[in-house]
């Protein structure tokens, strides 16, 4: 739960009012300049409809710097951005020749696979040299190698699921399987706080969307009977299938999904539960196995798993699991499957590999201290921020860290601030998150070391105070006992 | 001092931002300075202020609630395009809590405007119309309404 102090919505209101209006002055400036000026574009229809592009053009480009960062070397712990500069006001960005090692607080680098491993980089190499690059096809053409029957059998047991199909590119794997499994006279219920993918694949469905206040089962239930007591809109028939949607671990909260009661109210009133698992697989869970195994969730209660393999797995692309006949179902009907390019040998290859590893199946016990390492270090910097008095969102365990900033105005110093300092962070604002939420979000990786995070919590800490976001009163420091005050008087 | 900020169910993120805590006090103060600043600036008396901050207010509250329509940003892919802010608030429902504190708004600040300016003739006629425009926009009878297809989609 976000608590914020009253005083910073106030102002933080204002602000954005202060940029909204700022805006508006200069594109009613700009269109006097543009009457003004002849264009050769007589008669044709405008790109954009009326205010479409206003938040781009007037507030996003402001602060363009901040965001889409070029980077110069793998994400690892330690990676090297490209540093920009701008002749006009960061209207353009320019690439300069240098770049700047930065200690990597952003990427999905979870169990740290993101970088050369020993175990896994020959292999994907030599899968590289035996399968090349691409498949140069669909899976249902001539895409489908040995690596892709492995992976799908690999994930389907590494998950707890009878099977499992694989697609190319993770967003695809949510807004293409959505509208195959459900469609017109179908509901889908879906938590507020869902991710875009989730989204677009409902809107592309045709089913009828309602949504329930983000992970409160109580709502979930009362929509649940409102909704089953109404059926379809305007003919009040029973509806033909209904699906709720929830994510494993939130992005923008660091949240854990309130699983065993959802499940629960979802058997009670027979509807399907969907379960996108991006940022939880591999990540949390004794073995990695995600939420379901944190939180003690039998896999069978689930019908559709969801997860992608860019967060912990160091790869690309996303996989569906469930049961047998619903998989040969999907492998008939999704485009993703029968149109989409088969996801590449070697990002198969990795996944592969680094499932092993997680598994302890390569010999080594390098998977079990991965998982506990990143455990470790998200339980540290998370108690450490909060009490040095930042608002840290997340639940214990929880790999996903956002530190709530509010104000516009914080978001490019803090952003600026640390990258001055060589610590690359995420910032996220409006629209990715309400308007008066913004945050910097920091996703703590296995790769990175005591050293690491005690340099984050120095650079954090100072760059905090510069710009003002420790909220909540700090922790004092433990205070030294008595006695072992004495000052020597020599 | 501290507030909670409880996540919404509505989608639309060019509305979801008003149903947050605060926004009713930002709205109140910003009005309350911007008198303080024409007071300040112009130098007339504060019902003539009152009377200044008031047509404002209806011709900035007129553009951006009921005459602009769609979102500011396009990953919506344009489902809202055809009604305005005012129109898309609360997911479309009537008579909420902020769509009646909306309308609220723009009455005290005509019953303030008429009471410092006395009653005068010439004042009071701008004031009356501007009221009776924002008010009638806010009915619910007028949700969609385009009169003479005014500002009607193409």
């Amino acid at each position: 739960m976000i608590t914020i102090p009253y005083l910073t919505a106030l102002t933080t209101y204002f602000s954005y009012g202060l940029l909204f209006a700022f805006g508006q002055f200069r594109d009613f400036f700009r269109k006097i300049f543009d009457w003004w000026q002849a264009s050769n574009l007589q008669g044709y229809a405008p790109i954009c409809l009326g205010l479409e592009d206003f938040y781009i053009r007037r507030l996003y480009l402001r602060i363009q710097d901040c965001f889409g960062r070029p980077i110069a070397s793998a994400p690892d712990a330690w990676f090297d951005v490209v540093e920009r500069y701008s002749n006009d006001y960061n209207k353009t960005l320019k690439r300069t020749e240098k770049k700047s090692r930065c200690l990597n607080l952003g990427s999905y680098n979870y169990l740290g696979f993101a970088a050369a491993d020993e175990y896994c980089t020959p292999r994907v190499i030599d899968s590289l040299n035996r399968f090349s690059a691409s498949t140069c096809s669909t899976r249902v053409d001539g895409g489908t190698t040995t690596l892709h029957k492995e992976l799908e059998e690999c994930v389907a047991n590494f998950v707890g699921k009878p099977s499992a199909v694989v697609f190319g590119m993770g967003y695809v794997t949510n807004s293409a399987i959505l509208p195959v499994v459900i469609g017109k006279g179908g509901l889908i219920i879906s938590d507020s706080l869902n991710h875009n993918s989730i989204v677009n694949g409902a809107r592309g469905s045709g089913a009828t969307i309602r949504v329930f206040q983000h992970n409160t089962p109580s709502h979930l239930e009362k929509v649940l009977r409102e909704q089953i007591a109404e059926g379809q809109p305007r003919t009040h028939r029973p509806w033909k299938k209904i699906i709720v949607v929830v994510e494993g671990i939130y992005s923008m909260e660091g949240e854990l999904c309130k699983l065993p009661e959802i499940v629960a109210i979802c058997k009670k009133y027979k509807a399907y539960v969907y379960l996108d698992e991006a940022h939880s697989i591999g990540a949390v869970g004794k073995t990695g196995r995600g939420v379901c195994e944190l939180l003690g969730v039998d896999t069978a209660d689930v019908d559709i798993m969801m997860g992608t393999f860019t967060k912990s797995f160091g790869s690309c692309g996303g996989y569906i699991a469930g049961s047998n006949e619903l998989i040969q179902y999907l492998k008939y009907t999704c485009p993703a499957h029968l149109y989409a390019t088969s996801i590449s040998p070697p990002a198969a290859q990795q996944i592969i590999s680094s499932i092993k590893v997680i598994l302890g199946e390569d010999g080594s016990s390098r998977g079990a201290q991965k998982l506990a390492r990143i455990r470790e270090n998200s339980n540290f910097l998370r108690s450490e921020l909060q009490k040095m008095g930042f608002e840290v969102l997340g639940d214990n365990d929880s790999p996903v860290m956002p530190i709530m900033l509010y104000n516009p105005a914080k978001i490019p110093a803090f952003s600026r601030e640390c990258l001055k300092q060589n610590v690359a962070v995420v910032t996220v604002a409006f629209p990715a998150t309400p308007l008066l939420l913004a945050r910097a979000r920091i996703c703590i990786s296995a790769s990175h070391t005591k050293e690491d995070l005690l340099k984050a919590l120095e650079v954090i800490s100072q760059v905090g105070d510069l710009v003002g976001i420790k909220y909540f009163p700090a922790e004092p420091k433990k205070q030294l006992q008595p006695g072992k005050e004495t000052i020597k008087l020599e | 001092m501290y507030v909670r900020a409880e996540p919404t169910t509505d989608l639309n993120k060019n509305t979801e931002w008003f149903t947050y805590p605060g926004v009713w006090s930002t709205y109140i103060l910003i009005v309350f300075f911007s008198w303080l600043i024409v007071l300040s600036l112009l130098g007339t008396s504060p019902g003539t202020a009152w009377t200044i901050v008031h047509l404002s207010h209806f011709f900035v509250t007129y553009h951006f609630f009921h005459w602009k329509k769609g979102t500011p940003f396009a990953d919506d892919q344009g489902i809202y395009n055809g009604l305005t802010w005012w129109e898309q608030i609360d997911n479309g429902n009537q008579l909420t809590r902020n769509r009646k504190f909306l309308t609220v708004v723009p009455l005290v600040l005509y019953l303030i405007a008429l009471h410092t300016t006395d009653y005068q003739l010439p004042v009071l006629f701008l004031n009356t119309v501007a009221v009776l425009v924002l008010v009638i926009a806010k009915f619910p009878n007028m949700h969609k309404v385009r009169i003479f297809g005014i500002n009607a989609d193409h």
